[in-house]
């Protein structure tokens, strides 16, 4: 029954897109060597190519006669149950999505978006690890993955006007901007929103947060589950639309960012004329145009370095402008770990991975080469745009006793506001 | 039946048989992907396209297999990269510039070029082959290759070996009579031909789409493929 459901999923997914780039592969391996959770624990069905074997099966056995021969011949048996069980755990605790495969394949094949279709196979399946999914049903029914309520992210926000005496607009009509903050900032870094706010209002931005739009994370994203994955984005498209807002900014998340500026045009009806961009690109913006101005230097001294979150910049080409905000903060102590930009190290928390508790060990023995990459040039501070890495920088650098510092681009520019 | 006509056979109807195998083959596999519906890109581009795929195929084509320190990787998957690039170059080589090979181009098409001296096209094949064992050692004990090879991979493996050491003891006349070994590679050939499109070595024809597809994708995002 699950199978059934996971099959149909991957047929009706299966156009000549998905097909071309499954014919594509020649079985060579090298997407293994730039998959972190493969290089960190050694488990060659990490190999980010096996991680596409249900729809591989699924493509071949329907679509082609050498997979209709194979499975007449017994050479390949028909996806069951308890595959679909094995690959969730491949696929959900032990891959980010962060498809640096695909920068890395000969044939240049998308392995991270064809992974993120073999999760759509099994979230309609049924089987998506517990953990995710009853954050992903919290954000359903609640409105937030974190189980933040309307009450309490009222409270939260005026908690924040208060404890940094900042200016948060909510509702507000007639705003240009609607910023979509994540819960993880909400909850976990506060000073996230005050800082973000700050800059808003020094730029003299008509900006505004929206009580109905409040959640820019999409844990159906996470799951790929199609309908939720739509569902979280159209109450944030909706809010946008009741507010008339001319452009939606998507806070510190990546797979957020993914999801409202790659995928939903492509999925479902995005308000018309609705300009979306990141933050970084924001924050970028006022500074290149001088509405907002920020010391030069301010954090020069320890050496602080910049981790690429792999939705915001090696997918989502975010990749001069923190840099060059960097490089005016801290011109001489900035530097840069290797691998960076394009082929950086995702922090093996993103995907949802953070979320699942069976996934911790992966996701800490990931962050040793993370951590290394920080040591080799004795980072004291590193800077991200992304609060989903953030989250997994805190918890992990605390996991390993490290001292290393971390911070928000929007909390360093906020600090270094003239 | 004697090899004589063995012969006969396999560089006559045998090989035109193989070779309308080979097309029509790959035609359906072609048409059949392009029928199974592609989606239209409603995404609004941050840089060009354009750029992207020729990016792409610059690096596919040129620097990716053969200059592939450019990719960090690299080191952790040298024999991949050199083998598998030298093969390519090799397999390319040897069939377009090779002076036998060239008189059966000029039989297919009617138009010929100047070959590459003989002993450089000697030495591309022994490069060839050896880069093929290297690859099937790799194979054999690469735990991640070893979970991805099941039975149509190695049929690949040999299916392109055959033709390249046939090539080679045939040009070097060894061991066998002459028309005994010509009659084998042309059989291994046409084996071979006749398993493409039937296999992943039709990954020829598909590299085009999965590259231009990355190369579109990552121009459109301005990132660098």
């Amino acid at each position: 029954m699950k199978t059934a459901s996971a099959l149909n999923t991957y047929l009706k997914e299966t156009g000549g897109w998905v097909a071309a780039q499954l014919e594509a592969c020649t079985r060579c391996g090298i997407c293994a060597e730039a998959c972190h959770f493969y290089q960190a624990l050694g488990n060659p069905e990490y190999a980010p190519v096996w991680k596409l074997e249900p729809l591989r099966r699924a493509y071949e056995q329907r679509f082609t006669l050498a997979g209709k021969i194979k499975l007449a011949l017994g050479m390949e048996k028909r996806l069951t149950d308890s595959d679909l069980e094995h690959w969730s755990q491949i696929v959900y605790e032990a891959c980010t999505v962060c498809d640096k495969c695909a920068f890395v394949c000969p044939m240049g094949i998308e392995i991270g978006p064809l992974i993120h279709k073999v999760r759509t196979g099994l979230a309609a399946a049924g089987l998506v690890p517990g953990d995710l999914a009853e954050a992903t049903d919290k954000q359903k029914t609640i409105g937030s993955p974190l189980g933040v309520t309307d009450e309490m992210w009222r409270e939260r926000i005026d908690w924040i006007t208060d404890e940094w005496e900042s200016n948060i607009p909510v509702d507000k009509a007639g705003a240009e901007t609607l910023v979509v903050f994540t819960s993880i900032e909400l909850m976990k870094f506060p000073d996230n929103l005050a800082f973000v706010a700050k800059i808003l209002n020094q730029a003299g931005e008509n900006w505004t947060v929206s009580s109905k739009g409040r959640e820019v994370v999409n844990f159906g994203f996470f799951e790929a589950d199609e309908e939720l994955t739509k569902l979280f984005m159209h109450r944030v498209f909706q809010a946008a639309e009741e507010l008339g807002v001319k452009r939606l900014v998507i806070s510190e998340c990546g797979h957020a960012y993914e999801a409202f500026r790659w995928t939903a045009p492509n999925v479902m009806k995005v308000p018309e004329g609705l300009e979306i961009i990141h933050i970084t690109g924001l924050i970028h913006q006022y500074w290149k145009t001088g509405r907002i101005k920020i010391k030069e230097g301010a954090f020069d001294g320890e050496t602080i370095t910049f981790h690429d979150s792999c939705k915001i910049q090696r997918l989502g080409g975010l990749i001069k402008q923190p840099r060059e905000i960097l490089q005016v903060l801290a011109p001489t102590s900035f530097k840069e770990m290797t691998p960076n930009k394009e082929q950086s190290m995702c922090c093996g928390g993103g995907g949802g991975v953070i979320s699942i508790k069976e996934a911790d060990s992966n996701r800490y023995k990931v962050f040793e080469m993370k951590l290394e990459q920080l040591q080799d040039i004795q980072a004291q501070a590193v800077c991200m745009v992304c609060s989903n890495c953030r989250l997994q920088f805190v918890d992990s650098l605390a996991h390993f006793n490290s001292a290393v510092k971390v911070h928000s681009l929007a909390e360093l520019v906020a600090r270094a506001l003239i | 039946m004697d090899w004589t006509e063995i012969l006969r056979f396999s560089r006559g109807p045998l090989f035109h048989f193989s070779l309308v195998i080979f097309i029509a083959g790959m035609i359906y596999r072609l048409v059949r992907i392009i029928f199974l519906g592609w989606e239209k890109d409603r995404v609004k581009s941050q840089g060009s396209k354009l750029s992207g795929v020729i990016i792409s195929y610059l690096k596919g084509l040129i620097i990716l297999p053969f200059i592939p320190w450019v990719r960090r990787t690299f080191k952790n998957n040298a024999l991949t990269f050199i083998a598998g690039g030298l093969f390519h170059l090799s397999l390319f080589l040897v069939l377009i510039f090779g002076e036998a090979h060239i008189l059966v181009w000029q039989s297919l098409f009617g138009v010929s070029w100047a070959p590459l001296p003989n002993p450089i096209v000697d030495w591309l094949a022994a490069v060839g082959i050896i880069s093929l064992i290297i690859l099937l050692i790799n194979r054999l004990t690469h735990p991640v290759l070893r979970l991805l090879t099941k039975l149509p991979v190695w049929i690949n493996w040999t299916l392109v070996f055959l033709p390249f050491v046939t090539g080679y003891i045939m040009y070097h006349h060894l061991w066998f009579p002459y028309e005994v070994i010509f009659s084998l590679h042309l059989i291994f050939v046409c084996l071979l031909l006749i398993w493409i499109p039937f296999s992943r070595m039709s990954h020829f024809l598909f590299y085009f789409f999965s590259r231009t597809i990355h190369g579109a994708r990552a121009g459109k995002r301005a990132v660098t493929p």
